[in-house]
């Protein structure tokens, strides 16, 4: 049996909603995709940019943020912000997770202990 | 150099994206990438191994394409009309292939039965092996061209085939005499198949033998000519018919289908029955001499014959139509 594919595969599937769940929380301030990347990155939550890019445009496209291309700095570049509908579902989501991460926490922990 | 492999690479992303995001999506890469020959390099003057290496770190031109496309249904037939695309088309492969080697092997025997001698069976028997690979990779590719068709447009267009995603309208388990046997409507297919084959190929087959003769009973010019009526009536049995496998059970699908179908057959077998040239009139002729002394009625019959075939057509037609209804309506009242 090939564990590590089996692993990864699951991991990938633990990851992509959490990974817009951050996206939209890391958004209150706007900032350009590769900004992000990189904050992610230093937090422990590697993202590449190709899956980040596409993911930012089509959270647009849903109405959760919008983006504003900068054109004063050298480079132009496209900043993300959260809109007010992307608050309240980051809001609630929020709230989701919170409960459901606490609950698997101490399932998994009972779990260790017996 | 290196902008030009900068280029050439947004230019593969972007080229099958919607038109009113190419631009867009162009200019956010050119600074991603930008952003990332930056951090790789710093102040240095990336080369082009630098652009190689941040390029294949973005990932191939078809993955970054694949994220970005905003299109959801990414496949021709995708659930949830697979299972029925794919169980729809073993049967009418099935049917195709089956019918298709039957009609060419009658075709066959045909032609076999006329040749009288070594050479002309030789010479029959390459070309009932010819025309018969032929046949066959032709029907087999137009079948399976259009019922993947038909699905591709089903599911593109969300039409919806299946009730059974509500719970409230899921089907009642059919009782035993509710039931469409499965080899029934199978064999109806492939009936169709082969009438739509045998009519298109080798309309011959329907001969009568006199005095050593092969009169064939249907005029070959104006069949060859009616072609697309023959091609509907086939057409419009087989939808029917894969209804009824689909469904499964006298339900009011498939009284209504069958009622439409069944009309709509009789309706072109009337068209293509009223003109009087479809059959043969030698056979009209020859029929009514050889009757002349036996009886009038059999005379009777073969100077109208056509009236007599159109006659049995509908009169097949209507009953099964009244069948189904009727089993419909009994099970719908339980």
């Amino acid at each position: 049996m090939n564990h590590d594919e089996i692993v990864s595969g699951l991991i990938l599937e633990l990851r992509r909603g959490t990974l817009i769940l951050l996206v939209l929380s890391q958004l209150k301030e706007p900032m350009y995709g590769y900004n992000l990347v990189k904050k992610l990155q230093d937090n422990g939550i590697p993202i590449e940019a190709n899956t980040l890019y596409p993911l930012m445009r089509r959270l647009e496209s849903q109405g959760l943020l919008k983006s504003e291309w900068e054109t004063s700095e050298a480079k132009p570049r496209k900043y993300y912000k959260i809109t007010d509908d992307g608050l309240i579902v980051l809001e609630r989501v929020v709230n989701h997770w919170n409960n459901f991460s606490q609950n698997v926490n101490r399932l998994l922990e009972d779990n260790n202990e017996k | 150099m290196k902008n030009d492999l900068i280029e050439r690479y947004i230019y593969a992303v972007t080229k099958r994206l919607p038109q009113k995001v190419q631009k867009d999506i162009s200019d956010e890469l050119r600074t991603l990438i930008d952003d990332m020959l930056v951090e790789r390099c710093g102040e240095l003057v990336p080369e082009e191994k630098d652009i190689r290496v941040v390029l294949t770190e973005l990932g191939t031109p078809e993955e970054l394409y694949e994220k970005y496309n905003p299109d959801n249904k990414k496949c021709l037939i995708g659930s949830p009309y697979y299972s029925t695309y794919k169980y729809v088309l073993k049967i009418v492969m099935i049917c195709t292939i089956f019918g298709i080697i039957l009609a060419n092997i009658i075709s066959g025997i045909f032609d076999f039965s006329k040749s009288n001698s070594i050479e002309n069976i030789v010479s029959s028997s390459a070309t009932f092996i010819a025309s018969l690979i032929t046949n066959l990779i032709i029907s087999v590719g137009v079948a399976f061209g259009f019922v993947t068709a038909l699905f591709a447009f089903f599911y593109h267009k969300d039409i919806k085939i299946d009730t059974t995603s509500n719970l409230d309208s899921l089907p009642s388990v059919p009782k035993k005499n509710e039931k469409i046997s499965k080899v029934d409507s199978i064999i109806s297919i492939g009936i169709s198949v082969i009438f739509l084959v045998v009519f298109l190929t080798a309309p011959q087959i329907f001969c009568i033998v006199m005095y050593n003769e092969f009169i064939p009973i249907f005029n070959l010019e104006t069949i060859r000519q009616t072609w697309y009526i023959i091609v509907m009536f086939s057409v419009v049995g087989i939808i029917r018919d894969v209804v009824r496998l689909i469904e499964g059970r006298y339900s009011k699908k498939v009284m209504i289908i069958t009622i439409i179908a069944n009309v709509s057959s009789a309706l072109l077998a009337i068209w293509w029955l009223a003109d009087d040239k479809i059959i043969n009139p030698n056979i009209s002729k020859s029929m009514t001499s050889l009757f002349d002394e036996n009886g009038q009625f059999m005379s009777n019959i073969f100077s109208n014959f056509q009236d007599f075939f159109l006659t049995i057509i509908i009169f097949a037609f209507m009953l099964d139509m009244l069948v189904t209804v009727f089993k419909c309506l009994k099970s719908k009242e339980k």
